[in-house]
């Protein structure tokens, strides 16, 4: 387990750097090309509302689910920082190894975006990192296990009257490292990427079954408190100001 | 230069999302266990090998393999709460129908869940013009394989 969250520490660390590192060589490239830099403006700059939908979410989900969506917005309020949150709608089967389950719940990210691309004039596009507290109120609904057993002499399929229940009124709390980039497609118009790493601070257990999917949050392994996800939002901003 | 960002991102994505953890069930974790039927002569009460004929599942085609000719280790269904067996013994067959409660227990998203028992009293045999001449529980609860569970008398 120590060596799976060392693991996912340094893939986390090489993302981080990587964008890092990137970002500092092209910024270094544009700062000598173009003279014509918007002015750097810490203060505060309400610019934009930005809003949108994840369109990962309807690719992953099978035909069998209900509607799963997740809204995605962003508000500008420096050059740089921008307050960000999302808000989804979860319900789907998962086909585990031993269970089959019915996950519905919805969830609400809250945090901030740190924009660290300098975009040459007129562009509006950006690579990111970010920090959301999340919180998830779910169900899961134990639909079909098999029962572990030495010699499968007869078959171990359950479905029906023993623990095929569902688990209510489940909720839990994570906080999500956040990497990402937005393009602006067309005007106003962005398509944008993000990596989450997540950490669970907190989740109500049920009784003789665990949390094996927190919507939002996705998977949740065995002894470990980490997991991740990503979404592939499309997103239009509504400008505050005119773009010079 | 921003297309070029977006696809080492996507890249990136692929590699993070395959690295999740294998979830592999230990083996030596705890397991369903099996019923343990221990064999007594009918007269003296006197622990008595048997070399059964054969051991069937009523319902199943394919047989149980015999290890031993003490005790023995049956399987019970984990989906219900009576697990018939056909015992063929000196050419003759008697059906003892095991009646148990079961109860299933989460372990973890490797192993899953595992069942424990406890017999029934109405665990009898179904036909009393067999071998067997009496069933008797011993310990009802099948939490382990290691007490006889229930004796045949014969």
């Amino acid at each position: 387990m120590i060596q799976f969250l060392m693991k996912k520490k340094q893939i986390f660390l090489f993302i981080i750097s990587f964008i890092f590192s990137f970002n500092s060589i092209f910024s270094q490239t544009e700062n000598t090309e173009s003279d014509s830099l918007i002015k750097k403006d810490k203060s505060f700059n309400i610019n934009k509302l930005r809003f949108g939908i994840d369109l990962s979410n309807p690719m992953i989900s099978s035909s069998n689910d209900n509607l799963s969506y997740e809204i995605v917005g962003d508000l500008q309020i420096t050059n740089d920082l921008y307050l960000a949150a999302e808000y989804g709608s979860i319900d789907r089967y998962i086909e585990d190894e031993n269970i089959n389950f019915n996950s519905v719940g919805n969830y609400l990210k809250i945090g901030f975006d740190f924009n660290m691309f300098n975009n040459w004039v007129g562009m509006d596009n950006s690579i990111y990192v970010g920090l959301r507290y999340a919180s998830s109120n779910f169900s899961n609904k134990v639909d079909s296990y098999a029962v572990r057993s030495g010699e499968a002499y007869f078959s171990n399929l359950v479905d029906n009257g023993y623990e095929n229940v569902t688990h209510n009124n489940l909720n839990g709390n994570w906080v999500e490292i956040v990497t990402g980039v937005k393009v602006e497609t067309f005007k106003n118009i962005y398509l944008g990427i993000s990596l989450r790493l997540n950490k669970l601070l907190s989740d109500t257990k049920p009784s003789n079954f665990d949390n094996l999917f927190i919507p939002g949050f996705n998977k949740v392994t065995d002894d470990n408190t980490w997991g991740s996800g990503f979404n592939y939002t499309l997103t239009y901003s509504i400008p505050f100001k005119k773009r010079k | 230069m921003i297309n070029k960002h977006h696809n080492f991102l996507f890249l990136l994505l692929i590699v993070f999302l395959g690295c999740e953890k294998d979830d592999i069930c230990i083996e030596g974790s705890e397991n369903t266990s099996r019923i343990t039927i221990g064999f007594i002569d009918y007269e003296t009460k006197g622990v008595k090998d048997i070399s059964l004929n054969s051991i069937r599942g009523i319902g199943l085609d394919s047989i149980i393999e015999i290890k031993s000719e003490g005790n023995l280790k049956l399987p019970l269904k984990a989906n219900s709460n009576k697990t018939k067996y056909l015992l063929e013994y000196n050419e003759t067959f008697d059906t003892l129908v095991i009646s148990h409660h079961t109860f299933h227990k989460y372990l973890n998203r490797s192993c899953g869940y595992i069942a424990n028992f406890i017999v029934k009293s109405d665990t009898e045999i179904s036909k009393n013009s067999g071998w067997i001449k009496e069933v008797s529980i011993e310990n009802d609860s099948i939490f382990n394989e290691e007490k006889t569970n229930i004796l045949i008398h014969y």
